[in-house]
Parts: C-alpha cells; structure tokens; sequence
C-alpha cells in the first residue's frame, strides 16, 4: 500500500475484543485507534476521523452501540464513516436484535453486523470489502 | 314404635277393675302395667312416653287422678289419658277432660266400650306424634339447607379465585367477591342477572360468548387473559345437559401475574447467563482464532501474552459457572448451611489474610481493625468466609494501585459489624440501587480490564440473608465505597 494506511476505530468494553482485533486489522496494514468507553471514542472521532469504525453494541447501557452509531451518522462531519456492529447480543430479553433487511441495518445505521464469537476472516473480508469501495468511491 | 305392642298404665285401686282392664288390653295385644294408685303409677314412669296410654280412676287413695293427669300431662303431651270413672263423677270426669284427659269412659264399660276409645285415641297420638316429627324433621333440614347453602356461599366467597357462572339465558347469576373485584379492576361490576353484555370487560366477556357457542367443542376451556395489570388464567367448563342442551357455564379465574412475572424473569436471568458465558468464551475463541490462523503474524511473545489472557477469561468463566452454582443452591435451598458459633474476628482476619497477596500486587495497603471484643455469630463458616473475600476482593479490584482498603469489626447494639471500605473509583448512585444484583457490573474505563463475573455482590446478599442479616454500602464516584454486613451476635444481652 502505498498510500497512507487506513484508519479503523475500535469501540468495545472488553479489552480482549479490542486487542484480538487489533492484532488481526494491524498484521494487514490498518491503523488502529481502541476505545472502550463510546464517549471517549466520540470525541476521538473528532482528533482523528477513521474510514471505519467497529463497535460493540452494549457498553455502559444496552444501547450504547446503537446510540453511538446514531451519534456517527447524525454529525455532519463523520456521517459518512461506515459502521459495523459486533456484538454479543444478539438475541436477549425476547428481543431478536440481529437485522435482516436492508431496512433493518438502515435503522442500526450499520454497514454490517457480527455476532460474537465471529471468525476474523470474516470481519477482515468486510472491512477489506467496505475499504475498497470507499476508495473506489475516493472517499479515503 | 309401632312394632313394638304399646304399653298401657291400668291406675285403679279396685284390684278386680285392674286385673279386668288387664286382661282385655292383654288379649288386645297391649302390654299392661297396673298400679293401685297415682303415686304408684308415678313410679313407673321413667321418661316421657314410657306409656303409650293410661286408664286413670278418679277416686284413688294418696294420689287421684286429677292430680294424677295433670302431673302426667306435664312430663309427656302425647299419652292417652282415658279416666274411667263411676256415674257418679262424671262431672268430675268431665272437669279432668278440661285439664288433659282424653276422654273418659263411665263405669262399668264393656270390653269395646273401653277399647274403641283407647284405639282411637291411641291412632291420633301416633298421628299427632308422627307430624311433629316429620315437621321437627322439616325445620331441621330447611335450618341445615340454608346453613349448607350460606356455608357454600361463603366458601365461594372466600376463594381467591374469582368465581362467575353464566346461565343459558347469557345471564350473569353468580359471581363471588374475587371475580366482582376482577371485573371491576376493568370496569364496573355489573349486577347479578345482568346480560353478560353487561360485562365491560371485553377479553372476557369475548372468552365466556366463545365458550357457550362452542357447541361440542371441549368442556373446558382455558385462556390466558390480560385484564389491567394482571394476568388470568381463565378456565370455564359449560355445564350441558344429558341432552347436549348448554344450561351455562362456570368460570374460574386465577391471577397469575406473579407467575407470569417469575416466567418472564427466569428466561431473562437465562438469556442473561447465555450472554454472559458468551463474551468470555467468544474471548477466548478469538484470541486462538488468532493465533492458529497466523492472521496477525508470527510473534510467539505476542502468541504468549495472548495466550495468557485467554486464560484469565477462561478462569474468570470457570469461577462464574461455580458462582452461579452457589447462587442456585442458594435460591432453590439446596446449599446445606452448617451453623454453629464462630468468632467473626477470626473470619474476617483469615479473609484479610488470604486477600493480602492480590492487595501487595498493586501495592494498596489493606488495614484490619477489630474492637477487641470476641464477636460471636452462629454462622455457616464457609459461607461468611466467602463473604468476607469477596467483599475485601471487590474493594481491592475497584481500588486504584496503592490506595486503601480498611476491614474493620465491630458491634452496633444487637449486631456485629464487618465493614469493608475503600477509596477506589465509587459507584453512582445508580450503580449503587443494581451493586447486588445479578450480573451487574458496573461499565466505566476502569472496570473493563477488571475481570469479574457480577455475581459476588448478589452471593454476598444472599448469604447474609440466610444468617438474618443485613448488608449495606455508602459511596461516592471516585471517592470510594463502603460496605458494611450486619449480623445477629449470639450474646443479645451484651449489646443492650
């Protein structure tokens, strides 16, 4: 890669998902920001804008993933950052939360969503998947 | 009493009228006692109807028989009293007719001039003697009827499942204190005999139409139904007719919101272990995915060090799972407690102990003040140890590195005291209301790399519970928390 390294932000209280994943994105060139509090990683957003961020979906409060995904597409500056979701919980309290349509992952405001364990595989296809049209579409 | 030959008092002082009337009762099938006098005739009296009838003189020594009827009169209303008497009282006969005799018959008499009399009066006696019974019998059962029929009432009544009963006419006709106060909780109650139109509450008024049209449907049906906040279980059974014919039908309704609720937060305590179990294991899962797939490059230092995190999700999983364990023996009353009396300075000095190593890893000094005063407590040792552990353990997790943590005992009256404080990173005031729930953690920066299972807490309260104590914690977000346990000290009369 000759151009500057793509930036992937990492949201998710457990420090063992960031660290998994950190290795995973970094062995293929990425550059990684972690974050374990949404807060902090909003307001890491603004000191460095990334071309992707990875969040898990319940932090401090159940909806701590969506709210943050929410807060992503509602700010002018960064609504154009992909997010994917990566959670644990899919399904919980009756509540079947893994999106189906294309509705569904409008609503999340989420480019994709895993459920954890995921196969690192996978989430680097995706993220490769979602990198390479954003630099077709010269967004990067 | 009729199979039995009637018995007859003969009461005359002539022996020869005695034995005459004897023998005419005797071959008539009567059984005949004589006597000479009234007072003789008194004494064969035992009990009211001892005899059937009696043929009474008037004129006799000691005792007549005026005085005689009357004194019989008032011991038994049924006898026949008959007074045989001479021509020449009968106007006294006449008087003892007026004062209870049945009838008299003059002197001298023929055989049928005695009997005819006796056998008709003896006929009416029984008569008489049968209607009371019959109508003493009446009155008992109506007593009993309506004692019966306001004992079920009562008992309806009192059930606290609501009773309604439809009849064919779609009319309400029964309806006990529960059901009119289950009706009314979604509207008024409307009266009995009302149409079941009447009844605003529309699940149910829907329900009970659906049950009497169902034809041959199953007699009993039941539904679950929501009317308010609370949940029914609705059984009604049509009451039919050998014919098929619906006459109506009974309905009960159960409230089982609590059950509802206990459903709803069992799978919620299910779903809320799976995922629980989940992230450590998805942990774990990544960090070999990881390494066996070389994903992130051939670094066996890094290979190491994820290794050794995986481990630690792989122990603090393992310590959930015995956790939860405890905590079910606890709930389902499984877990044996062995309690005896213990000294609380020695728990709480040997859980100070085996805390002290993790305490020296981030240098925090961890004190231990007891009041000097042997504490004792009938407890289940190894269930206040734990407690006592994991009390000093939480604190010293949600400690900064070389900050304080202070374990003291001591007595507040009728209880001994354990308190654990610290000046580690608090909690809110809404972590505070969850600390003893189950799972909870609380998520901030410093708690994420802090591994724990977010049952302690909840064992903690729970084995204080079963000693009949108490815990309670004060805190501030960044100031620290301070829990203190309470129990119960065997020796009541010190603290007063």
């Amino acid at each position: 890669m000759t151009r500057e390294a793509p930036v992937i932000m990492l949201v998710d209280d457990d420090l063992d998902f960031l660290e998994i994943n950190r290795h995973v994105l970094e062995a293929r060139g990425y550059r990684i920001l972690c974050f374990s509090d949404p807060e902090k990683a909003l307001e890491g957003l603004a000191l460095e804008k990334p071309d992707l961020v990875i969040t898990d979906l319940m932090m401090n409060r159940l909806d701590s993933g969506f709210s943050l995904s929410q807060r992503i597409k509602d700010d002018s500056r960064f609504g154009d950052i992909p997010v994917v979701i990566v959670t644990a919980i899919g399904s919980r309290r009756g509540f079947d939360l893994s999106p189906r349509t294309p509705e569904d992952f409008a609503a999340m405001h989420a480019e994709a969503y895993f459920e954890k364990p995921l196969e690192p595989e996978a989430l680097l296809a995706k993220v490769e998947e979602i990198v390479e049209r954003r630099v077709e579409e010269g967004l990067t | 009493m009729s199979d039995e030959a009637p018995r007859i008092l003969v009461v005359d002082d002539e022996l020869g009228m005695r034995e005459g009337c004897r023998k005419v009762l005797a071959s008539e099938g009567y059984e005949v006692q004589t006597a000479q006098d009234g007072l003789a005739a008194l004494e064969f009296y035992t009990k009211p109807g001892d005899f059937a009838g009696a043929l009474i003189d008037l004129k006799m020594p000691r005792m007549g028989g005026i005085e005689l009827i009357e004194r019989i009169r008032e011991y038994d209303e049924d006898a026949v009293l008959l007074v045989i008497t001479a021509y020449a009282t009968i106007q006294t006969a006449v008087e003892a007719t007026k004062l209870g005799a049945d009838g008299y018959v003059p002197k001298p008499f023929t055989p049928d001039e005695l009997l005819v009399p006796l056998r008709s009066n003896l006929e009416k006696r029984a008569l008489s003697i049968e209607t009371r019974t019959l109508r003493e019998e009446r009155e008992k059962r109506l007593l009993e009827l309506s004692f019966e029929r306001s004992k079920s009432r009562t008992i309806i009544d009192c059930m606290t499942d609501g009773v309604l009963v439809v009849n064919r006419d779609r009319q309400i006709v029964l309806r006990n204190d529960a059901a009119t106060r289950i009706v009314s909780d979604c509207a008024y109650a409307p009266a009995l005999a009302a149409p079941l139109t009447a009844l605003e509450c529309a699940p149910l008024r829907e329900f009970l139409e659906e049950v009497l049209d169902a034809g041959s449907a199953p007699a009993i049906v039941s539904k679950e139904i929501a009317l308010g906040k609370y949940v029914y279980m609705v059984n009604a059974s049509r009451v039919v007719e050998p014919n098929g014919e619906i006459l109506g039908a009974v309905t009960v309704l159960r409230d089982i919101t609590a059950l509802k609720k206990l459903e709803t937060a069992k799978s919620m305590f299910v779903s809320m272990v799976a995922h629980e179990v989940k992230n450590p294991l998805a942990a774990i899962e990544g960090y070999l995915n990881v390494i066996l797939s070389g994903l992130a490059g051939e670094d066996p230092h890094r290979d190491r060090q994820m290794m050794r995190r995986a481990l630690v999700r792989a122990r603090t999983l393992r310590t959930m799972i015995s956790e939860l364990l405890n905590l079910t023996a606890l709930e389902t009353g499984n877990f044996v407690m062995k309690r005896s009396p213990v000294d609380l300075d020695e728990i709480v000095a040997e859980a100070v102990e085996s805390c002290r190593e993790e305490a020296t890893k981030k240098e925090i000094e961890l004190s231990f003040k007891c009041n000097g005063e042997i504490e004792q407590v009938l407890a289940d040792r190894k269930a206040m140890l734990s407690v006592c552990i994991n009390l000093i353990d939480n604190a010293i997790k949600y400690t900064h590195d070389k900050g304080h943590v202070g374990v003291r005992v001591d007595r507040d009256s009728l209880y001994a005291k354990v308190t654990v404080c610290d000046d580690g990173i608090g909690m809110t005031e809404e972590e505070k209301g969850k600390a003893f729930e189950e799972f909870f953690r609380a998520k901030n920066q410093y708690t994420a790399s802090v591994p724990g299972t977010g049952l302690g807490l909840s064992l903690v309260k729970h084995l204080v519970d079963m000693h009949q104590g108490r815990v309670t914690v004060e805190t501030s977000p960044g100031k620290g928390s301070s829990f203190t346990v309470y129990l119960p000290v065997l020796d009541y009369a010190r603290g007063t």
